[in-house]
C-alpha cells in the first residue's frame, strides 16, 4: 500500500504495479518527467481518463436527449388530455341539448294531440247544441209537445255551455304552453 | 492556454456532467465548479466581493440564460457580477436559446460571449478556448458560438 512516507515516484510505481490509475484533473497536475516508468504511467492514466470521460459524455448526452424527448412527449400528452377533455365537455353539452330538444318535441306532440282532441270535442258540442236547438225550434213551430224536448234542450244547453267553457280554457292553456316552448 | 478556474451556473444537472467532461477532454481547465441556481452564485460573489483573500473567485463564468428555480435569470446575474461585484472575470452566456433580443440584452449587461448549447458542445468550447486570451485581456469583441 502507499504510505505517506513514500515519495511521489514510489507512490506512482506502487499504483502502477497494482494497475490502479489516477483519474480526473489530478493527473494533469503532474509535470513532464524524463523518468520513463513514471511518464508511461502518467500517459496511461491520461489515456484511460479521456476514454472513460468520452464514454461518460456520450452516455450523459444520450440521457439528456432521452430526457428532452420525454419532456416533449409529456407536453404533447398534456395537450391531448386537454383536447380530450374539451371534446368530452362538448359531447356532454350536445347530449344535454339533444335530451332537452327531445323533451320539448314530446311535450309539443302531446299538446298538439290534446289540442286536436279538444277542438274535435268543441265541434261535437257545437254540433249537438245546434241540432238540439233546431229540434226544439221545429217542435215549437210545428205545435207538437215541447215539454220533453224543452227540458232536454235546457239541460243539454247548460251542460254544453259548461263543457264549452272548460274546453275553451283547455285550448287557451295548450296554446300558451305550445307557444312558450 | 488553460483557464485557471471556471464557474458554471446552470439548473440542469446533466449539463454539469456534459460540461465537466467536455472541459476535461479539451483540457480547458483544471478546476470547475458547477452551481444550479443564480441565488447560490450571487451568495458566493457577495463573499468574494470586494476582497477575495483566498483567491477563490473564478477566472471565467458561464451562465445559463433561464435558470429554473432561481430568483433572477442569467442576464441579471451577469449584470450583477459586472456592475455590483466589481467584474474581474471573463463572463458569458451558455444557453440553447439564440433569441436576438436576449443576446442584445446580454451584451448590454456586459456578457463577452454567447455559446449555444447543443448535442455537440465540444467544437464550440474548443473555439472558445482558442479565443479565451482575447476575452481575458478584453480585446475580443462579443462573439456568438453557433
Amino acid at each position: 500500500m502507499i504510505s505517506s512516507k513514500d515519495t511521489v515516484k514510489e507512490a506512482i510505481l506502487k499504483a502502477k504495479a497494482k494497475k490502479v490509475y489516477i483519474e480526473g484533473n489530478f493527473v494533469k497536475l503532474f509535470a513532464d518527467t524524463s523518468d520513463a516508468a513514471v511518464k508511461e504511467y502518467i500517459e496511461e492514466c491520461k489515456r484511460k481518463d479521456i476514454a472513460s470521460r468520452r464514454k461518460r459524455l456520450q452516455i450523459t448526452k444520450q440521457v439528456q436527449k432521452q430526457n428532452k424527448e420525454l419532456e416533449e412527449a409529456a407536453v404533447i400528452k398534456e395537450a391531448l388530455v386537454i383536447e380530450l377533455q374539451n371534446a368530452l365537455d362538448q359531447a356532454k353539452q350536445l347530449r344535454d341539448e339533444a335530451v332537452e330538444d327531445l323533451e320539448v318535441m314530446q311535450k309539443r306532440t302531446q299538446f298538439e294531440l290534446i289540442g286536436t282532441i279538444v277542438k274535435v270535442a268543441l265541434w261535437v258540442i257545437i254540433g249537438v247544441g245546434v241540432l238540439t236547438t233546431l229540434m226544439y225550434a221545429w217542435a215549437i213551430t210545428s205545435g207538437t209537445d215541447t215539454q220533453i224536448i224543452g227540458s232536454t234542450w235546457s239541460n243539454m244547453f247548460g251542460i254544453l255551455l259548461t263543457n264549452a267553457f272548460s274546453i275553451v280554457g283547455t285550448i287557451m292553456g295548450v296554446k300558451y304552453a305550445t307557444d312558450k316552448d | 492556454m488553460m483557464i485557471n478556474s471556471i464557474l458554471l451556473i446552470d439548473d440542469e444537472d446533466l449539463f454539469h456532467l456534459v460540461f465537466e467532461d467536455a472541459c476535461s477532454i479539451l483540457d480547458i481547465t483544471l478546476s470547475l465548479e458547477a452551481l444550479d441556481s443564480s441565488d447560490e452564485a450571487d451568495k458566493k460573489f457577495k463573499e468574494w466581493f470586494p476582497d477575495d483573500p483566498n483567491d477563490e473567485k473564478p477566472e471565467c463564468v458561464f451562465v445559463d440564460l433561464n435558470i429554473i428555480g432561481s430568483s433572477f435569470d442569467g442576464i441579471e446575474m451577469i449584470r450583477k457580477i459586472n456592475f455590483e461585484y466589481g467584474n474581474g472575470c471573463v463572463i458569458g452566456i451558455i444557453s440553447s436559446s439564440d433569441d436576438k433580443q436576449e443576446i442584445e440584452k446580454a451584451k448590454k449587461s456586459g456578457a463577452q460571449f454567447w455559446i449555444i448549447k447543443s448535442d455537440d458542445i465540444e467544437p464550440r468550447l474548443e473555439e472558445f478556448k482558442e479565443d479565451y486570451e482575447g476575452y481575458k485581456d478584453k480585446t475580443n469583441p462579443f462573439k456568438i458560438y453557433r
